[in-house]
């Protein structure tokens, strides 16, 4: 269980005014749970995962992870970044096993377990491609593996498909479910997207702009429906998936409008 | 959904097809070969008109036959008390050893400076201060600290060739994205596992064209220096010959001298396809 305590965060700004960009936000991801948070750029949500991954010192409140409080990057949170950031000088395999090679696992061990996780996001056949031989959409899958590797406890995704053309991005989001109902993951999940949000989520929060606090929570069944069903078009058209859509368009516009306003 | 285009009949390939692309901008990507060794012919006899037919006295400009048999001279007998092979490997030597010497110093140290601000404080000083001084302007120096030997040379192509590296594998480690360095840590990467399997291949193909700058660099100062203090090499053997008004022999040395930067111009390509395949991809 990762636990998010009155995490509160300053950026220092050029005119000496420094900028709230988290504010007390409280946040707790239980074992197995798929926690979405959507919002507007500038609400705090990649403020917070940075914060969880340890990229980031909070100003106040506290991040543990099982009790252990959470003071700099390390294996046990995996994290899967917008932009790819693979080595462009590692095959694909090696990528994929760099978390292993980084935990001093033999090279076999590497090779096999590697392999194991890329059938999991369906690369198998690519394990000696380079990296920038691959699509947009298969690099990012190539990153989930990567993340998954050293077997961490919670994996961090910053809108890892904010970049894809969006035939892609839905094929990504059914592969991301079977991901966390085969591995068990929690993962803690940033997007932009009101559909891709209710979609994938056991659980959504919402995020509104300056300062960045949480301003609505709903849990979500969408993903379990999915998992038994795999009918993604009949989820996101079934009247309780767009009604909600609306009431959160509803939050999510509120903020846009408010925060125009602010400026 | 309506399937339109097997309804439609399919354009059958005309034996005279007009093949199209994008119209471009500059040169784009016609080959300029052709018109380079065109070029380099009319150069050639040029040179030949105008020697042959005296427009110049004949101790400025010799004929390209008298060069090509100043070469094979060259090549057969040696000049100025030593072999063809003797002066171009003490080149080779003094720019081989310094060039490995700056590289083992300034890689290290140029990632060092990209890391700490103490390390970019510290060497910052001494290498402003004399990178931009030519390198002729301390081999007086040297050669009063050192003796008129190898150790004056090749201490002097070191520091020439050291500064370019250190500046370059700096840049380098400031070109690694945050996210990359991310990503590693998040992986669960120490600081000695960021270094080798992030920073270092990261800053690689700066480094690479650093080292290219420095042989240059090299390259110029040893043949300068060479015409100053030495009793062998390819910079003294181009200084004999001109203290005789040997203009073929000169020539000669010039020729040489190009073929080798060539050489090792090339070589540093081949090194830089075969190291960092991936540049500018990705």
């Amino acid at each position: 269980m990762l636990r998010v305590d009155k995490a509160s965060v300053w950026f220092g700004a050029r005119d000496g005014k420094p900028v709230h960009a988290l504010d007390r936000v409280s946040l707790d991801i239980p074992d197995g749970a798929f926690v979405v948070a959507l919002g507007t750029s500038g609400c705090g949500k990649s403020t917070l995962l940075n914060a969880m991954a340890g990229f980031l010192p909070l100003s106040s409140g506290s991040i543990t992870l099982n009790g252990h409080a959470v003071e700099g990057p390390g294996a046990e949170r995996g994290v899967v970044f917008q932009k790819d950031a693979l080595l462009p000088w590692k095959t694909v395999a090696e990528n994929v096993a760099l978390g292993l090679k980084f935990a001093g696992r033999g090279r076999k061990e590497r090779r096999e377990r590697a392999i194991e996780l890329l059938r999991l996001v369906g690369l198998q056949e690519f394990a000696g491609s380079a990296p920038y031989e691959l699509s947009g959409g298969m690099r990012q899958r190539v990153g989930i593996a990567r993340a998954l590797a050293p077997d961490p406890a919670i994996l961090l995704m910053d809108e890892p498909f904010g970049a894809l053309d969006s035939m892609t991005r839905e094929a990504m989001q059914e592969l991301l479910v079977d991901v966390w109902a085969r591995t068990g993951k929690q993962i803690f999940f940033i997007t932009h997207s009101i559909e891709e949000a209710l979609f994938l989520g056991t659980e959504l929060i919402v995020m509104s702009p300056r300062p960045g606090r949480i301003v609505a929570r709903f849990d979500l069944d969408f993903i379990n429906r999915f998992s038994r069903d795999r009918d993604a078009r009949a989820v996101k058209t079934a009247p309780e998936f767009t009604e909600l859509r609306e009431r959160v368009r509803a939050i999510v516009h509120q903020d846009e409008v408010y925060g125009r306003a602010a400026e | 959904m309506t399937d339109i285009a097997s309804n439609a009949e399919l354009e059958t390939p005309a034996r005279d097809i007009r093949v199209v692309k994008m119209r471009g901008f500059g040169i784009g990507e016609r080959s300029t070969v052709p018109i380079s060794i065109a070029t380099a012919l009319v150069i050639l006899i040029a040179w030949w008109a105008a020697s042959e037919a005296q427009l110049v006295p004949h101790l400025f400009l010799p004929t390209p036959k008298e060069v090509f048999d100043a070469a094979l001279s060259f090549w057969r007998d040696g000049y100025a008390n030593a072999t063809m092979w003797e002066h171009v490997s003490a080149s080779l030597i003094r720019i081989l050893s310094a060039g490995a010497i700056a590289i083992a110093l300034g890689v290290p140290v140029g990632l060092f400076m990209g890391l700490s601000r103490w390390a970019k404080g510290v060497f910052d000083t001494p290498i402003e201060f004399y990178w931009p001084l030519p390198p002729l302007a301390y081999l007086p120096l040297m050669i009063i600290w050192l003796g008129i030997g190898e150790a004056s040379k090749i201490t002097l192509l070191t520091m020439a060739m050291f500064a370019p590296v250190a500046i370059a594998a700096q840049a380098g480690v400031r070109s690694v994205s945050l996210e990359r360095v991310n990503a590693a840590l998040s992986l669960g990467a120490n600081r000695f596992q960021l270094m080798r399997d992030v920073v270092l291949p990261s800053a690689l193909p700066e480094i690479l064209t650093g080292t290219r700058i420095a042989l240059g660099v090299g390259w110029s100062t040893l043949v300068a220096a060479e015409l100053i203090a030495a009793t062998q090499g390819i910079g003294h053997f181009v200084m004999s010959a001109s203290q005789f008004l040997a203009t073929d022999f000169v020539f000669v040395g010039i020729g040489v001298i190009a073929v080798c930067a060539f050489a090792f111009s090339f070589g540093m390509r081949l090194l830089e396809r075969w190291l960092v395949p991936w540049k500018g991809q990705s």
